[in-house]
């Protein structure tokens, strides 16, 4: 209980720390963040804003007000859920964020389940061949893909695949203007343009579960309570099902909820490459607009998001091991 | 006076703990492996493009001096982006931002988050506990979206990057060199030293810093690939500083370049700054790799259990 | 009826080049019923003969020679047949470790699980049965619940038990059973466990280092060293009377064995061969010999079931005394009988004390043993060659004497250089360099200084416990197989008394001589002594283990010697003859 109250509190704190840099940030900067967008002598895609936009905007951040009063508006319209308006396409931030992040989790989500199923069995498959042809080929090749950072690794597949073969769409999310006959072709059209972009996920984390079940596998065969469970006479299929794996798996749990994490946040890459629509496209687009009420809202979304993922997989570990002391 | 005393007789001694720690790095690498070597070997021929960029490139990277999107040929080796700026010679200014920003930040942020750690970990008490939490925090924060706001908001420039990275990369190495620290304490020959009348320099530079240096150099290569990809990752989505010539920033131009993939622009313009970062952190990720299994075997163990 | 017979197993380890033969040529049998103990140090191979016969070893070793269990052979069977006989036939009580249990499951699941896939039980009478084990071995069935590491020590062990009982095997094998318990755990353990013997019929293998342990349980023990068995024999004789040195070497270390004795282990440390084809305790032995350098020696049959693997045939005698007596001459013209008939043996490497009051004969009968006073009648044989006549004392390997007072026994007019090398000089042993590194190595051995300073200076300049030093340090020089100590503390103040005694004690456990060592004070004796023959009037009215001695004195005068000792203030003086 009183560990579960200092994870807890651990978690507060951080999420205060991150409120409060969302909250500083755009003050901290020279002058008032609404004056750059006229005098940015950057890029063609800057909007200029009007005078009634940067009023509304004066008037929302309370800018005109003193500081703490300005963080008590802050954090009332975040318990309201108001974002904010984005400045470069008038919509309320809360909607612009609730149409593209399914979009996010549907990458997020498929990377998540294919690269901790693909990385467990592939471990296994290592671990029971040790130091065989087959385990070192794997160890080989898939470390290889651990180096190479996401986005790149998206590049190099969207030449290969898109470019080159001609194998998948280049961008989106759907096929623009589709008509779908049934669900299932536009649950067809959706899986066949997530595929590119799951799979560089994937591959990303992939390694670090595979290493990880292969490694632990290979620990644990050798703890004594795998001798004790064969001199049991339970046999292979037992001994390696209900007392390896089971112990094996446990850390393999704990790397899925903070990949989820680490996933969210390779995403705003990936899906950039992929022209993805979710998130991280979002944010793309609204870095090079200089949209900063966008731009907060979807940080402070990913980064809950990735704090969430981290204190379930705290709370849910000291379930699943009994040894965490409760 | 007598501070005097101690600084004379110690500052060589810590020159040459340094040097011995430097000899054991040197004799590690004697034993590297095929992959270690070639790793070490590219990394060589990053920092001699990185050294002699104006000598080697030909061009100037940021004039124009051909036509636009010319092919690759005699005279501009690896051919020309949209502007007609040679490509080559941005790739040898490129290696030059990619291994400054790699080694500043690395180094601030590994040996300056690596001395946080020893000292909090040695002196212990109530700053130790508050960097705890600092760390935890720190740790906890998802550092890529917020590396992407922050730089939004401060401004396009190395300067900021730089600031940035290290702001969120001092934590890890702290945090290790604290719990090395913590553990080298409990070790009875501590006790023994300080019975003989040890001081604090003394204890540290002759059984802490030893203990605790090789793991912050594979930290530190870990922290310099990560910076790397940080600023590539960066530039990538536009938040580079857009006077400079970094990889990222080519891989930026490229890919905003309307309609880049049905054309075969990408082929000279896409492909050489991926080519290589991926060649640097790959060689980088070799030498990490034998570093950590040269220098001590049960250095994995202890990351594992930390 | 033989339930479990192991034939020739070997089994070998090979790490990167090097082969490790951790069982080298072991055969015994079990009979139905019975209780065989298995008795090494850590490395002797004894968990992994264990391990071989559950077939659980390690795929890096390699196995030959036969396990047959009720005549099939175990060893040739393919680990799905093997499973079979697993847990419902032969089941193994681990050493209890963190991590002998699974951490993740309830012990109860844990203890269940054979009952429910090997025996087809379904899971509420598994649980019923496993809560009637929980009760049997002394643990609360609520502990059903627990996980592993919420357990003590004594409770994991318990319940490694308890799921070595759960499908009721016919062999049970126990691995250490003990060696992490408490005192009273491990009483208790053992209880159950002879309980469980007499009213189940388990047949037994116990398995460990405790001696204690496993001869309170076993009716047959082995000793195994570096993968080999050097002796094999019914409990009661191994453990009273070891023949092979190594045997020896462990009884001597077990403090609840030599209750009084001061603890000395056994020198160097256990080694996995020589690198020859010599004997593998030769390093360690006291009594090594040409052959043993040569070939490994077999057990051979002594007797009774009783086997012993040494070239010597065990523990070989040193000394022999027979009919030895001895009388003086009063100045009245009467004699007395001061040594009457003794007869007396002495082994390789044993310290027997020679205990007696004042006047007992004792001094005199050392001198005999010695050579240096003529029995009248009756010989004394040492290494198969007369005393008297041999020249026992003039040689290296021979006997050596040290007296009661260092005044006496070193010349004031000697230097210690002198003094000490005066057996090499008389015998003309080495030149004048080689006879000074002797001496200084000596003094070593006596932890006196070597220095030249001290090599220089008169004996009458030193302390008495320094001269009865430099005494000790004269008899070392000639490398003795036998030491005689005549009352060697008697002369010397408690503290420095204790300072010779351990030293000399020490001297003969690196060293591995035999020692006589005769004193009036039978508290001291305990302290060292491996054997105590007990002198009345000439005569010696008792010889037997020294806690034997002690504790259960069959002779009078032995009870009255016993009972003697004074006892500090506060100790109960009608208690003391027990």
């Amino acid at each position: 209980m009183r560990d579960n109250r200092a994870i807890i509190s651990r978690f507060l704190l951080t999420l205060m720390i991150l409120l409060a840099i969302n909250f500083f940030l755009p003050r901290m900067m020279p002058g008032d963040p609404f004056s750059l967008t006229s005098s940015d002598v950057q890029g063609e895609d800057i909007v200029i804003m009007t005078e009634a936009q940067r009023a509304y905007y004066m008037e929302y951040y309370g800018l005109d007000r003193p500081l703490h009063e300005q963080f008590i508006i802050y954090l009332k319209n975040l318990a309201g859920g108001d974002l904010g308006k984005s400045i470069s396409n008038k919509m309320a931030v809360g909607d612009m964020i609730r149409i593209h992040l399914p979009w996010t989790i549907l990458i997020v989500f498929g990377a998540t389940v294919i690269s901790t199923i693909v990385g467990v069995l592939l471990g296994t498959l290592s671990a029971r061949n040790q130091k065989k042809g087959v385990d070192r080929f794997m160890m080989a090749g898939l470390i290889a893909f651990a180096e190479i950072p996401s986005f790149l690794l998206g590049l190099i597949l969207l030449l290969i695949f898109v470019v080159q073969l001609r194998l998948f769409p280049i961008a989106g999310a759907v096929t623009p203007f589709a008509d779908y006959g049934s669900v299932w072709s536009m649950a067809g059209d959706v899986a066949y343009h997530a595929v590119l972009p799951v799979l560089t996920l994937s591959l990303t984390q992939l390694t670090g579960v595979y290493l990880l079940t292969r490694n632990t596998l290979i620990t644990v065969t050798t703890k004594d309570y795998i001798r004790t469970a064969r001199a049991k006479g339970l046999g292979e299929r037992v001994v390696w099902t209900r007392h390896a794996l089971r112990n094996a798996l446990l850390p393999v749990v704990t790397r899925t909820g903070f990949m989820i994490g680490a996933l969210m946040g390779g995403s705003v890459l990936v899906e950039t490459v992929f022209s993805y629509p979710g998130l991280g496209m979002t944010l793309r687009s609204a870095v090079i607009a200089r949209d900063y009420p966008l731009i907060q809202g979807i940080l402070l979304v990913i980064a809950v998001s990735i704090l969430i993922c981290n204190l379930a997989v705290d709370l849910i570990y000291k379930r699943l091991d009994p040894r965490v002391v409760i | 006076m007598f501070a005097d005393d101690e600084t004379r007789s110690t500052f060589p001694g810590l020159l040459s703990d340094l040097q011995a720690a430097l000899d054991r790095i040197r004799a590690g690498i004697a034993k590297f492996s095929i992959e270690g070597k070639i790793g070490l070997f590219g990394l060589c021929i990053f920092v001699v493009m990185a050294l002699f960029a104006p000598m080697i490139s030909g061009h100037p990277p940021d004039e124009i001096t051909g036509d636009s999107l010319e092919r690759p040929g005699a005279e501009h080796i690896l051919g020309t982006d949209e502007l007609g700026m040679d490509i080559w010679a941005q790739i040898c200014y490129g290696a030059r931002m990619s291994l400054l920003i790699g080694l500043v930040v690395a180094s601030v942020a590994g040996f300056g988050g690596g001395a946080i750690g020893i000292l909090a970990a040695y002196r212990g008490g109530l700053a130790d506990q508050i960097l705890m939490r600092v760390i935890d925090v720190t740790m906890a924060l998802p550092s890529l979206p917020l590396l992407i706001v922050i730089s939004a908001f401060m401004g396009p420039s190395i300067a900021n990057v730089i600031f940035i990275l290290i702001l969120f990369g001092w934590a890890r190495p702290a945090r290790i060199a604290r719990s090395q620290t913590l553990s080298v304490k409990t070790h009875a020959y501590i006790v023994a030293a300080r019975n003989y009348g040890a001081g604090s320099w003394y204890l540290l530079r002759r059984h802490i810093f030893p203990e605790v240096l090789p793991i912050l150099f594979v930290l530190v290569i870990g922290i310099t690939s990560h910076a790397i990809v940080a600023e590539a990752g960066l530039a990538f989505l536009g938040l580079g500083d857009p006077t400079s010539k970094s990889w990222g920033m080519m891989l930026n131009y490229a890919t905003s370049f309307r309609s880049i993939y049905f054309t075969p622009y990408w082929q000279w313009w896409l492909i050489p700054p991926l080519v290589a970062l991926i060649a640097l952190l790959l060689c980088l990720a070799f030498i990490g790799r034998d570093l950590e299994r040269v220098l001590d075997p049960k250095l994995r163990a202890r990351r594992g259990a930390e | 009826m033989t339930i479990l017979t192991i034939d020739d197993l070997r089994c070998h380890y090979s790490t990167d080049g090097s082969v490790v033969k951790a069982v080298d040529g072991i055969s015994f049998g079990l009979e139905e019923g019975e209780i065989v103990g298995l008795i090494g140090e850590s490395g002797s191979g004894k968990t992994t003969i264990a391990l071989s016969i559950m077939g659980l070893l390690p795929e890096s070793a390699r196995q030959s020679g036969e396990i047959s269990y009720r005549g099939i052979d175990l060893s040739a069977l393919p680990e799905d047949e093997m499973n079979t006989f697993r847990w419902t036939d032969i089941a193994i009580v681990f050493q209890n470790s963190l991590e002998v249990l699974n951490p993740v499951m309830r012990i109860g699941v844990q203890v269940c699980e054979p009952m429910i896939r090997r025996k087809g039980m379904g899971s509420g009478e598994a649980e019923a049965r496993c809560a009637e084990l929980f009760e049997m071995v002394g643990l609360d069935p609520i502990w059903m619940d627990a996980y592993p590491h919420q357990l003590s020590g004594g409770m994991r062990q318990r319940v490694l038990l308890a799921m070595a009982l759960s499908c009721d095997p016919k062999v049970l094998i126990l691995d250490e059973v003990t060696s992490a318990l408490d005192a009273f755990t491990r009483k208790e353990i053992r209880d159950l466990l002879l309980d469980l013997q007499r009213t189940r019929g388990y047949s037994m293998i116990t398995i460990s280092h405790d001696i204690a342990f496993v001869s309170s349980m076993a009716s047959r023990m082995m000793v195994l060293y570096a993968g080999r068995v050097v002796e094999v024999g019914p409990t009661r004789d191994v453990i009273t009377a070891p023949r092979h040195p190594y045997t020896r070497g462990l009884v001597n270390s077990t403090p609840d064995i030599f209750v009084y004795k001061d603890m000395w282990g056994i020198p160097g440390d256990a080694s996995g061969g020589n690198g020859d084809a010599g004997c593998l305790f030769r390093a360690r032995c006291t009594q090594a010999i040409d052959d043993c350098r040569r070939s490994l020696p077999e057990l051979t049959a002594c007797g009774n079931g009783w086997k012993v693997a040494c070239h010597r045939g065990g523990i070989a005698g040193l000394m022999t005394a027979r009919g030895l007596t001895f009388s003086y001459t009063l100045p009245d013209r009467r004699s007395l009988v001061a040594v009457d008939g003794v007869d007396l043996e002495v082994q390789e490497g044993e310290v027997l004390a020679i205990v007696g009051q004042t006047g007992s004969g004792k001094s005199t009968l050392a001198h005999i043993l010695a050579g240096v006073l003529h029995p009248e009648r009756g010989e004394v044989h040492f290494m198969n060659g007369a005393v008297h006549g041999g020249k026992a004392g003039h040689r290296f390997g021979g006997i050596q004497i040290v007296f009661q007072d260092p005044f006496s026994s070193i010349s004031n007019r000697f230097t210690v250089l002198d003094a000490v090398r005066e057996p090499l000089d008389i015998n003309g042993i080495g030149d004048r360099n080689e006879r000074l590194d002797m001496v200084r190595d000596a003094l070593d051995l006596v932890r006196l200084p070597s220095s030249d300073l001290f090599l220089a200076k008169y004996c009458g300049e030193l302390s008495g416990g320094q001269r009865q030093r430099v005494a000790l340090a004269r008899a070392m020089v000639m490398r003795p197989k036998l030491l005689i100590a005549d009352e060697i503390t008697s002369a010397l103040d408690v503290s420095t008394a204790a300072n010779v005694l351990r030293l000399l004690k020490g001297l003969q456990n690196r060293r591995g001589f035999a020692m006589i060592y005769i004193s009036h004070d039978l508290t001291l004796t305990l302290k060292i002594a491996d054997r105590i023959a007990v002198m009345n009037a000439g005569k010696i009215v008792e010889v037997g283990n020294a806690h034997d001695v002690m504790l259960t004195p069959n002779d009078d005068y032995t009870r009255r010697l016993v009972g003697s000792r004074i006892g500090l203030c506060c100790h109960e003086h009608h208690t003391e003859v027990a």
